[in-house]
């Protein structure tokens, strides 16, 4: 109850502009956020950027916020911001969804910045479509619920879990074998 | 990375499972989340939590400098506008009370061609040439009323009257 007193606090200094609530949220949130982008994305960079920009974009739009889980406004901002970044790279280069086939089909690996290794659940997470990848960084690391998660997707809460449950089925057996 | 609303996933598993399918559902969603904790995602770099911390406190500077503006031009806005209006409204209650062209005029007793003139000497004389005439009407009226006069009434009466004409024609033909 502490910790909500304090979030709802921090969020209404947000609102009146103050940088330091603004700074706690970004401690709050960020490593949450940046492995959310980073095992969407599986690059270092395009991670930085898009955290960049999802907390820029909290400024903007924190007046919006009206109550609720913060959790899962500020996931369906990361997802937008993702979803957006998608949309931005096909607009500039259509070779991009042939990329994305390939990471998905697991026939070249995904990129990484500054000679980083690969881990083996990023190759894993690869081989999953992006809509079941998301669905599972958005379990893992925005912690909503599986009701919050069927809100935010907007579709029955049946769904999301017989979704979730095959994707991690799956992501363990590619993880095991 | 537990903590998700105190989430019952095997109540939740059973709204839709029976109870041994529910059971091997969240066997299996556990043991899969279990993976991402032993391979945690990398942390973002110290250097890009300050740059954004540095970019947000930036922003938030330059959207108050924005909101300062906004405001000043919203006062100078309205300002500007009761000034309007306020001189559109003392402009219409002055030609409320000022007198209508002519209206002076013909309210005076005082003929126009007066009323007009710059030439007060001459104006003067005429003024008291005509009051002395009307005077002198005045006087033969009361004479004739009082039966002062000895003469034929009607004759004086229509001598009177054509001298009152003689008189008003001549003074405004000056």
């Amino acid at each position: 109850m502490a910790e909500s007193n304090d979030l709802a606090r921090i969020i209404t200094g947000c609102k009146d502009g103050d940088a330091k609530c603004f700074a706690q949220i970004v401690d709050m949130y960020a490593s949450r956020c940046y492995g959310y982008f980073y095992r969407l994305t599986g690059n270092n960079d395009i991670s930085d950027e898009l955290l960049s920009e999802l907390f820029v974009k909290l400024v903007e739009k924190i007046g919006s916020y009206k109550g609720g889980s913060f959790e899962s406004w500020l996931f369906k901002v990361a997802s937008n911001i993702f979803h957006d970044y998608l949309r931005g790279k096909q607009r500039q280069k259509k070779s991009l969804e042939i990329q994305i086939t390939e990471f998905e089909s697991g026939t070249i690996e995904p990129k990484q910045s500054d000679g980083d290794l690969t881990d083996k659940l990023q190759i894993q997470l690869g081989r999953l479509d992006k809509d079941t990848r998301e669905l599972i960084m958005l379990r893992f690391y925005s912690q909503l619920s599986f009701k919050e998660i069927a809100q935010m997707r907007s579709e029955p809460i049946g769904t999301t879990l017989a979704k979730t449950h095959r994707a991690l089925k799956k992501l363990r057996e590619f993880m095991e074998s | 990375m537990e903590n998700r609303n105190s989430e019952n996933l095997r109540e939740l598993f059973e709204k839709f499972f029976d109870a041994e399918q529910a059971e091997s559902c969240v066997e299996d969603i556990q043991k899969a989340e279990q993976i991402f904790r032993e391979n945690p995602a990398p942390k973002p770099d110290d250097v890009l939590i300050a740059n954004i911390k540095a970019e947000i406190a930036m922003r938030l500077q330059a959207e108050r400098a924005h909101h300062f503006r906004r405001i000043l031009y919203e006062v100078v806005g309205t300002a500007a506008a009761i000034i309007f209006v306020a001189a559109i409204s003392l402009q219409l209650f002055q030609q409320k009370d000022a007198p209508k062209t002519g209206e002076v005029a013909y309210a005076s007793l005082i003929p126009p061609k007066i009323w007009e003139s710059d030439n007060i000497t001459a104006d003067d004389e005429d003024l008291a040439v005509f009051t002395a005439q009307i005077e002198q009407i005045e006087d033969e009226v009361t004479a004739l009323q009082s039966g002062a006069d000895t003469g034929n009434g009607d004759s004086t009466l229509a001598e009177l009257e054509m001298e009152l004409i003689e008189i008003n024609s001549g003074f405004w033909k000056d």
